[in-house]
């Protein structure tokens, strides 16, 4: 499984110096005038969509089958693709975490005291799990439909969920329902989500 | 027969073809050669070799046991394909590093000695290489990690007479060791003649014969006659016959037979190019 971390590793770390620059493009766009927290999610979102961009190449080169004939299984495969994500998600997350911080700490939004310290590990800790999640849906669609397909059906997969949301909101508004912060908890909880 | 790799009845049904209980065996030692034009079944059989497509039925072992059961066989199996799956960006070194993670039987030493043997560069990206040093990378990583078996998938095809010269030379290396075999399939028969022991020819999924490659060489003939001369040759010792734009060839298993029975015919030493284009093209008689 180490080689195909590796190899993950050393394809994208062609594309690293362009995703360095989106990252700083992003930090210049975003800091001034929203805050450090949304910054470091979407550093963490972003480098966590590179695994897709792993599977292009793999198609490109016909990796999989190659990667068949050598002593590695079909499973060592998918959870090598999860552990270079949760490398992805990690990298945005500390990057995010760093460059947030000093920007944040350099225009004054931030302060380096004890609670604004743990604030920040503990928001880049909830984007990296956050980000994992995110890319931990992408990999079972592209290995299923191929990275092109699957990118498509990544989008309608969160588009989808968010419009029937957006939906529901709608329609329990025009009924005259409140969503209170409480309500959305207990909404939450007894979602299948947390089971899973 | 010590064979590394057996194949019995392979069997795989697409629409609009079959690869039809495809058997042969790849003695210790030995170059087997797997003939066949475009579409006949060749990468098909690898495929199903390889496990990497389903088989519909038939068996493989190779040194009897299945590939699904060891992960130690994918250790002494070396696969090269017609092309390079190691994406543009990467270099021969970090080629070096993926592999040497992957194969416990990695040699380094051994990888740098092909790389110079080779002249490859270990710093340039994959994509500034031509296709005959990708494909020279390709059989560096096969070889490197100590295969007793290669498995070649047209290895060779788009390669420039000298760079396929090179190439054979080191598969020749390969098998000196008496426990070493290759099962290579090219298209490119001459090839094969420099270096095969056996050839096995697939023709429309089928296999249409396995035989060594000396026979093929010191037997085969092909008669050159006119129509008179096609009526009287006895009709069980045809297998293959075609027109050509003022003659007949007519394909023979035993050329020293035919010159002494038809002394008015010519009979000439056939090729496997001639071979297989008189099964390929012309009427098969059995």
């Amino acid at each position: 499984m180490k080689s195909l971390i590796l190899k993950d590793l050393f394809n994208i770390g062609h594309n690293a110096k362009s995703m360095l620059f989106i990252l700083v493009v992003f930090a210049v766009a975003l800091i001034p005038f929203s805050d450090v927290e949304g910054y470091i999610f979407v550093c963490a979102i972003l480098c966590s969509m590179m695994i897709v961009t792993t599977f292009s190449f793999d198609d490109n080169s016909k990796w999989t089958r190659y990667a068949m004939i050598m002593p590695v299984s079909k499973k060592e495969l998918v959870v090598g693709k999860f552990v270079v994500l949760a490398i992805f998600c990690a990298v945005g997350s500390l990057f995010g975490l760093v460059i947030g911080s000093i920007s944040g700490f350099a225009m004054r939004k931030i302060t380096f005291d004890f609670a604004g310290i743990g604030e920040l590990l503990f928001l880049a800790l909830a984007a990296w799990v956050i980000s994992l999640i995110f890319g931990s849906m992408s990999i079972p669609l592209v290995f299923k439909f191929g990275a092109e397909k699957g990118r498509v059906l990544l989008l309608v997969s969160f588009l989808i969920p968010a419009g029937i949301c957006f939906g529901i909101y709608q329609l329990l508004t025009i009924l005259g329902v409140e969503l209170t912060d409480q309500l959305v908890f207990i909404l939450l909880c007894c979602s299948p989500l947390p089971v899973s | 027969m010590d064979a590394i790799l057996q194949v019995e009845n392979l069997t795989k049904q697409y629409v609009g073809f079959m690869l039809d209980h495809v058997s042969f065996s790849v003695p210790k030692g030995t170059i087997m050669g797997l003939i066949g034009e475009n579409g006949a079944g060749k990468s098909t059989t690898i495929n199903e070799i390889l496990d990497l497509i389903h088989k519909d039925d038939g068996t493989v072992t190779f040194w009897g046991q299945e590939l699904s059961s060891s992960s130690q066989l994918k250790e002494d199996i070396g696969v090269v394909f017609d092309d390079i799956n190691f994406y543009d960006t990467l270099t021969p070194a970090k080629v070096g590093k993926i592999s040497s993670a992957a194969y416990k039987q990695w040699d380094e030493y051994l990888y740098q000695g092909f790389l110079n043997r080779f002249q490859l560069p270990s710093d340039k990206e994959i994509k500034t290489l031509s296709k005959g040093m990708k494909m020279k990378l390709c059989i560096a990583v096969a070889l490197s990690h100590k295969p007793k078996l290669l498995i070649l998938d047209e290895a060779t095809s788009g390669l420039d007479p000298v760079m396929r010269d090179d190439i054979l030379d080191v598969f020749l290396d390969f098998v000196q060791d008496e426990n070493h075999s290759i099962l290579m399939s090219s298209h490119i028969t001459t090839d094969l003649e420099k270096v095969a022991d056996y050839i096995t020819f697939i023709h429309q999924g089928k296999v249409l014969f396995c035989k060594t490659k000396d026979e093929l060489r010191y037997h085969y003939g092909i008669i050159r006659c006119g129509a008179a001369m096609l009526d009287q040759l006895d009709k069980d010792e045809i297998l293959a016959y075609r027109k050509d734009d003022y003659q007949w060839n007519v394909l023979v298993a035993d050329k020293g037979k035919a010159r002494r029975k038809y002394k008015n015919a010519v009979v000439d030493d056939a090729t496997i190019d001639d071979i297989l284009l008189l099964y390929v093209k012309g009427e098969q008689a059995r």
